[in-house]
């Protein structure tokens, strides 16, 4: 089963177009969307999870059209939105039995097995009987994953789960991820760039709802080599460099300026070659060094 | 300054937003509403300006009523917005002060909100000056009529609304619950007020209205005379001023209060119970994170696979689910507590306290506790007013609940269809409200078991409450819900549900009036012990159909919008609701629309096509055309019905009566009939009017119901002639009023309205004198002048009367007269009545399964028909006719007949009626028992009294003063009867009983009482009156004056009687000296005021003393106008000195000394020797002419006594 999504675009009632024809393949398996805040991740996650029409284009997950077929696209979809909330005054446990039965899980035997292997799972189950209004942020981020995967998925979106979880948490979510994409497309929005290296076999790179890359991490990263280049410097020396080079990345580093560039070839003296990483792919790809918006300025420098 | 700073901010940050200016809007529609059709039609009628001080005081009122409702999210946002959007933390975290930050936000919504009612004064202002109104109904424009309204009423109120609203957000930290500050500001003070209202405190009631309904408003609209509601402007005065100024100091002290409780805090959430479980929860230990999750770690889980279900039973199960979790949510919510637990606690003291009537204990019965407890949803005075008021928040809550949690996304991404959540949600509510009507059930029957009472009857209880007022509440649940579907705006959805409410309750004001159109209405069900619910629930059942097929309906669009999705753009959720037509609900849709149209096609055949429809335009039509068509007639020469004879037969099987009738007609006048005419009824077929045993060749106009009857051969003057007729009463179906109650198994009753009448009837003219205007006819007073001598002419002195009644076997009938013969005949049963003397022409015909109980008093049989069930009270009723007969027949003369005829009847209440010989009453009446210990007053019993005393009238002129000729006379009567029956003091506790304010609020302006309409005047000023001269001249003088009165009307050719032959026969019987007096009281206002301020005693030794009292007195006239002026005074006026009255004593003063003393104008001291410890001295301790006796009575004041050596 693959998710199709082909020239969907969407512009919102004050005028701000959040996608421009978005086209995009998404196999089974772990799927990483990276952008931008306001990129337009949320507003294609949330076309992909039926919370609003497309403008135009259309969406198919297998046989399905997401587009019109919502209630079969829910049946068999996992959503954690980017932000939510929760009932304050129930417990887990009663919260996922009830979101269990919205699923269909009617049976109550079948429900509450469910119920306890995914608190146990999310490792929520020593808290299973304390009110969510208690609960810290990562143990409700936890709490939506646990709903998400209700019912077994074959869909499952996830909007920037690991932006409010401590670094324990989030390699224990997304070791979750990852074994869930054995079984499910999943798609994963992020501006963080280590969470798709680290776990996606295919990503997109979206920017003013546009894909500028579609393409595997590794080999994203491999066709990189050579190609980037690395230099301490001065901060005055900063905006010069920006002008005459295609300047991927600039990082402080104790007082003085860590700047990467793209170029085919050394840049000149004082450069040094740089092992790239996804970050490297990321940043080339929105300043047009690389993809769509590389080739729509007829091709990188 | 800071708080300047976020007042403007917050001022901004909402008339930014669409909320505030539809508000506005609402509220300029309102006020232009309220002067056009709710002053206008009022206005007509009084004749006031519609631009008069009062008529926008009135409209203001209103006003701030539906803004209280309408406009609490203003302060609510303005109080909570920061703690319910998560802004506490940046907004907390400034420098500013509580003082700065509350106090900017206040005044941004206080100031919202006098934009808001200052656009009510605007609507009115446009209302009046905009085309379409008659130009004589406007005044001349008086900027200070609207000031004063606004400053006065508006003002004030929206200060301590907006304080209660604000509080209440601060506090709770929602912006809805802003509304329900409202709702309980209205509720507790409407309740807290009616209660007080009837305690006697209506001096605290009128302190408890906040917004100025109830008493405020039904004060100037009961004592501001015709010429004051025109002219006078508003004052901050009196009782106005205490109350503005009582609820400033609520507003002040709330404001105070949240000022003193707010905090810049984190709010931890949840009320004491939540904090008390987080305490518990907290102790419990739990494993730690860390090993927790390294242990989950090394053991991968397998969440097993479920088998999931997409159909109908899974969709029902989490329709279900959804409702269990909505009902607990409101259920454990503070207001749906406050719903669940205090209205039905506060139901318990409600029936406590309204199971007596004017202080008399009513037998708490089930029928009796259920009129408490069930009212149609549209009745907007009933204190139920509540229930859809809750459900209004309670729907929005529900809808938004996962929004406002932040859950939306979530739960909008779960399988399955819309219907889950219409459904489930609308379970959920009616869950709360099978919950609610539990509690009601609960706390009727503790209420009865507290009154002693335990014959519960549980079927009743469950159809009336479940079967029949449940179905009101979820109607409308409905519609609370779709609506807030389809507004998806949370402070909008509440003001269209508000003001979808106010619709529905004032549907007439805007153009509404069948029930079919009219959302939930209908006609309300009825019970009564004798007919059961009649023939009340098969209209109530189809409208309720009809209704609940648009319900369903309403459920559909709510599917077909059910906001499930990010974009909340018109376009998009159109384009949602066309893909979400789905063939199942198009055929829910197609289904409900077959059943609107099915179940209204049903009942428009009933009530329009089986029945006129006949609203009260269509009314005012016909009485117009009527007027038009035959008032030339009106004096034209007609003979009068000398006698009547009827046979009746009652088929309650089919609902039906034929009554043939004849009435021996004779011409009294002085020239030759020839022609006749007779007055036919409505809703009944009056046929075969034959003349001397012919046909006639009438020309019948059946639709205004006047047949013109051209006779063959004149009828000379002191000739007779016999017409004879048949009139067909049968009930079919129903009417947009209801089912035609008049014939049933059991409990029939019509009145001889349905019978013809002769001649033009003046009564079926249109009296309201801009109805007359509107329509072009001659403009006439209500009522004719006391002095229009036309009117004292008598017409005819009664008919002698005799009837045959057939009815089934199981019934008793009963007509006027003396039973001459019962007998069986084909499996039905006859009666015959007659009368051994004329009677007029009203009386009542019933049947029902009646017990009798028959005695005799002097030469006359009296038979009471009762209700088998009840007979508790016959022996009271008993001895009052018997002692009302043997007291009236020696004081006034002989009572005209053999028999007299006391009849249950149905509808329910108390009320009493006479006719000449037959008293009926309502299936209330055996249910008022009254306490059976000394001091008590007998209240039944001086109710029996009175219309005994009606028996004993004098034939009067229909004219100004008509209520006293009747209703002040009776009273009058029954004192003598009490008097002798059950001595002097009873009087007195009768008297004052009848002082009391609150079944009749005195009137200090207006007439005088010879020209008297008003009931004040009739039923209690009269009277006292009456008793005043008695107390003056002697009972003897003034029973001889009206024993006088009635002997010489009641010759054959006297004319009828007024007040002014009243007033005459008083005038001689009593002693010159007390003209001036009976003038006072008769032709003017006169209101004597007596205060004892102080009163000290010194012993004289051998248990004498002597007390010095110091009194003030005062005499005002009023003239019709309301001006008030101050006369002197120089009259003998009862003062005295009292001991202790024993414990347990029948009487609350004993007199040391009670003599007359000539008392003038101003403070004065008088000096009393008296033989005995005195314990209170009085100036008119008695009232006998100061009718004012409040609580602390002013008139009498402790004696101090020297201090005990």
């Amino acid at each position: 089963m693959e998710l199709h999504i082909r020239d969907v675009a969407k512009a919102y009632p004050n005028g701000v177009q959040a996608l421009k024809h978005v086209s995009l393949t998404i196999p089974f398996g772990m799927y990483g969307l990276l952008g931008p805040n306001g990129a337009g991740k949320s507003t294609l996650m949330r076309i992909l999870a039926t919370l609003q029409d497309a403008d135009a284009g259309s969406v198919r997950l297998g046989e399905i059209d997401v587009l019109t077929q919502k209630d079969a696209v829910r049946q068999t979809l996992g959503y954690l939105p980017q932000e939510f909330g929760v009932y304050p005054n129930i417990s887990a446990e009663a919260m996922l039995d009830h979101f269990a039965l919205l699923k269909g899980i009617t049976e109550r035997a079948a429900r509450r097995e469910v119920v306890h292997a995914l608190l146990k799972q999310v490792n929520l189950w020593d808290v299973r009987r304390q009110k969510l209004g208690g609960y810290s942020g990562g143990m409700r981020q936890r709490f939506g994953v646990a709903v998400a995967l209700l019912g077994e998925p074959t869909l499952l979106i996830v909007d920037e789960p690991t932006a409010g979880l401590d670094p324990a948490e989030r390699v224990r979510f997304l070791n979750l991820l990852s074994e869930l994409g054995e079984r499910a497309v999943v798609l994963l929005s992020t501006h963080i760039v280590d969470d798709v290296s680290e776990l996606c076999t295919r990503m997109a790179i979206i920017d003013q709802g546009e894909i500028l890359l579609e393409a595997e991490p590794l080999r994203a990263v491999a066709d990189l080599g050579g190609q980037v280049w690395r230099r301490v410097i001065a901060k005055t020396e900063l905006a010069a460099v920006q002008r005459e080079q295609a300047v991927i990345s600039t990082k402080l580093l104790a007082g003085r300026t860590l700047v990467r560039v793209h170029a085919a070839t050394s840049p000149g003296p004082g450069w040094e070659t740089a092992e790239p990483d996804l970050e490297d792919v990321y940043f080339a790809a929105l300043a047009g060094r690389i993809g769509r918006r590389a080739s729509a300025d007829g091709g990188g420098r | 300054m800071k708080l300047w700073a976020i007042y403007r901010f917050e001022l901004a940050y909402q008339l930014r937003r669409a909320f505030p200016w539809v508000l506005l809007a609402a509220m300029f529609v309102i006020g232009f509403l309220l002067a056009r059709d709710g002053s206008l039609s009022v206005a007509l009628h009084d004749e006031f300006f519609i631009n008069s001080s009062f008529a926008v005081a009135k409209s203001t009122v209103v006003g701030s009523l539906a803004w209280l409702l309408f406009g609490a999210a203003v302060a609510g946002d303005a109080g909570a917005r920061d703690i319910a959007s998560g802004m506490a933390p940046l907004a907390f975290t400034t420098p500013v002060t509580r003082w700065q930050y509350l106090g900017g936000r206040f005044l941004a919504a206080l100031s919202i909100n006098v934009l808001a009612q200052l656009t009510v004064q605007l609507g009115i202002i446009v209302s009046v000056y905009a085309p379409g109104v008659d130009p004589g109904m406007v005044g001349p424009f008086r900027a200070a009529t609207y000031l004063t309204a606004f400053c006065y009423i508006a003002l004030p109120n929206l200060i301590v609304a907006t304080a209660v609203q604000f509080a209440v957000s601060v506090r709770s930290g929602r912006p809805m619950s802003a509304y329900i500050g409202s709702v309980s500001l209205l509720f507790l003070s409407f309740i807290l007020g009616i209660f007080l209202f009837q305690q006697g405190r209506l001096d605290l009631a009128r302190l408890f209205d906040p917004i100025g309904v109830q008493f405020i408003l039904s004060d100037l609209s009961h004592l501001w005379t015709a010429y004051e509601k025109r002219w006078r402007m508003l004052a901050l005065e009196g009782r106005l001023l205490e109350n503005r100024l009582a609820w400033l100091g609520v507003a002040a002290a709330v404001c105070a209060w949240t000022y003193a409780t707010f905090r810049f805090a984190h709010r931890s959430g949840g009320g004491w119970v939540a904090r008390w479980r987080r305490r518990r929860a907290a102790s419990e230990p739990a494993g730690t994170d860390e090993a927790a999750m390294r242990a989950v770690a090394t053991t991968p889980i397998v969440v097993p696979r479920a088998r999931r279900q997409f159909g109908v039973i899974g969709q029902c199960r989490q329709t279900l689910a959804i409702a269990s979790a909505s009902f607990r949510a409101v259920a454990t919510s503070r207001p749906g507590l406050a719903m669940l637990i205090g209205i039905p606690l506060l139901t318990v003291l409600v029936v406590l306290d309204q199971m007596s009537l004017d202080g008399v204990p009513l037998i708490p019965t089930t029928v009796q506790v259920l009129e408490e407890l069930t009212a149609p949803v549209s009745a907007e005075m009933s204190r139920w007013v509540i229930v859809p008021m809750l459900l209004i928040y309670f729907a929005g809550e529900l809808l938004w609940r996962e929004r406002d949690a932040g859950l939306s996304d979530v739960t909008d991404a779960m399988p399955g269809s819309e219907w889950v959540g219409v459904l489930g949600k609308f379970l959920g509510l009616a869950a709360v409200l099978v919950a609610f009507t539990t509690m009601q059930l609960g706390a009727a029957v503790l209420a009865q078991r507290i009154l002693d009472y335990s014959q519960f009857e549980w079927g009743l209880y469950v159809i009336a409450l479940f079967g029949l007022q449940l179905p009101e509440y979820l109607l409308f649940a409905m519609l609370a819900l779709a609506l807030h579907v389809v507004v998806n705006q949370k402070y909008l959805g509440h003001l269209v549900a508000v003001a979808a409410y106010v619709m529905i309750t004032l549907a007439p004001v805007f153009g509404l009036e069948h029930n079919l159109l009219i959302y939930g209405a209908g006609p309300f069900w009825d019970y009564t012990e004798l007919r059961g619910f009649g023939v009340s629930l098969a209209p109530w059942f189809w409208f309720k159909a009809y209704w609940a097929a648009w319900a369903v309906l309403l459920a559909v669009v709510a599917r077909l919008l059910w906001r499930r999705s990010r974009d909340d753009t018109w376009r998009a959720r159109l384009a949602l609701a066309r893909a979400r037509r789905t063939p199942a609900t198009m055929r829910v849709a197609t289904a409900a629309a077959v059943a609107v149209l099915g179940t209204g096609g049903y009942v428009f055949y009933n009530t329009n096509v089986l029945h006129a429809y006949e609203n009260a335009e269509q009314l005012t039509r016909d009485a117009v055309e009527y007027e038009r068509r035959y008032a030339g007639f009106a004096a034209t020469p007609q003979p009068v019905i000398a006698a009547t004879s009827l046979r009746i037969e009652i088929h309650p099987e089919t609902r039906s009566a034929e009554i043939r009738g004849s009435y021996r007609l004779v011409n009294r006048t002085g020239v030759a009939v020839d022609t006749l005419h007779v007055a036919m009824a409505r809703r009944v077929e009056t046929q075969g009017l034959m003349l001397r045993g012919v046909d006639v060749p009438a020309s019948v106009d059946a639709a205004l119901g006047h047949a013109i009857i051209p006779l063959s051969a004149p009828l000379a003057p002191g000739d007779s002639a016999e017409l004879t007729f048949t009139v067909r009463a049968a009930a079919r179906g129903f009417r947009e009023s209801g089912a035609d109650q008049a014939i049933l198994p059991n409990g029939t009753a019509f009145q001889s309205a349905w019978l013809p009448l002769i001649g033009y009837q003046r009564l079926r003219e249109v009296s309201s004198a801009s109805a007359r205007r509107q329509f072009g006819l001659p403009t006439r007073p209500l009522i004719p002048s006391l002095y229009d001598e036309r009117e004292w002419v008598a017409r005819g002195r009664g008919a002698m009367f005799d009837a045959t009644i057939g009815t089934p076997e199981d019934l008793v009938a009963v007509a006027p007269g003396a039973l001459r013969r019962s007998w069986t005949e084909n499996g039905r049963r006859y009666v015959h009545f007659a009368t051994s003397a004329p009677i007029g022409e009203e009386y009542i015909i019933t049947a029902a399964r009646y017990a009798v109980r028959r005695s005799r008093a002097g030469g006359v049989e009296v038979r009471m028909y009762h209700n088998p069930a009840r007979d508790a009270h016959l022996e009271r009723m008993e001895r009052s006719v018997h002692a009302s007969i043997a007291t009236y027949t020696e004081l006034f003369g002989p009572y005209p007949y053999d028999h007299l005829t006391v009849v249950e009847r149905p509808p329910r209440g108390t009320g009493m009626h006479a006719d000449p010989s037959v008293i009926s009453h309502g299936e209330g009446f055996p249910l008022w028992q009254p306490h059976e210990r000394p001091g008590s007053l007998d209240l039944p019993f001086a109710v029996v009294a009175h219309e005994m005393g009606h028996e004993w009238g004098v034939p009067y002129a229909y004219v100004e003063g008509i209520p006293i000729m009747s209703e002040s006379l009776a009273w009058y009567y029954a004192m003598q009867v009490i008097r002798r029956e059950r001595g002097e003091a009873q009087v007195r506790r009768l008297l004052t009983f009848m002082r009391q304010p609150h079944v009749y609020p005195p009137i200090r302006r207006g007439e005088p009482l010879l020209r008297g309409l008003d009931p004040y005047l009739s039923y209690r000023k009269g009277p006292f009156a009456l008793h005043a001269l008695s107390e003056y001249a002697g009972a003897d003088r003034v029973n001889l004056a009206l024993r006088r009165l009635r002997e010489r009307h009641r010759q054959a050719d006297a004319p009828l009687a007024t007040t002014l032959d009243l007033y005459r026969e008083l005038r001689t019987a009593i002693p010159d000296s007390l003209h001036p007096l009976l003038h006072d009281l008769f032709e003017v206002n006169t209101f004597w005021e007596f205060e004892a301020e102080r009163a000290r005693a010194e012993p004289l030794g051998d248990g004498r003393w002597r007390v010095t009292l110091e009194a003030r007195a005062r005499k005002v006239v009023a003239d019709s106008s309301g001006t008030e002026r101050e006369v002197p005074l120089d009259e003998w006026i009862d003062v005295g000195v009292f001991a202790q009255a024993p414990s347990g004593a029948a009487e609350r003063l004993a007199p040391l000394v009670l003599e007359r003393r000539r008392i003038r104008s101003g403070r004065q001291t008088l000096v009393f020797d008296v033989a005995g410890k005195p314990d209170l001295a009085g100036i008119d301790p008695r009232h006998v002419l100061d009718w004012v006796e409040e609580e602390d009575d002013s008139n009498l004041v402790p004696v101090t006594l020297p201090p005990t050596r």
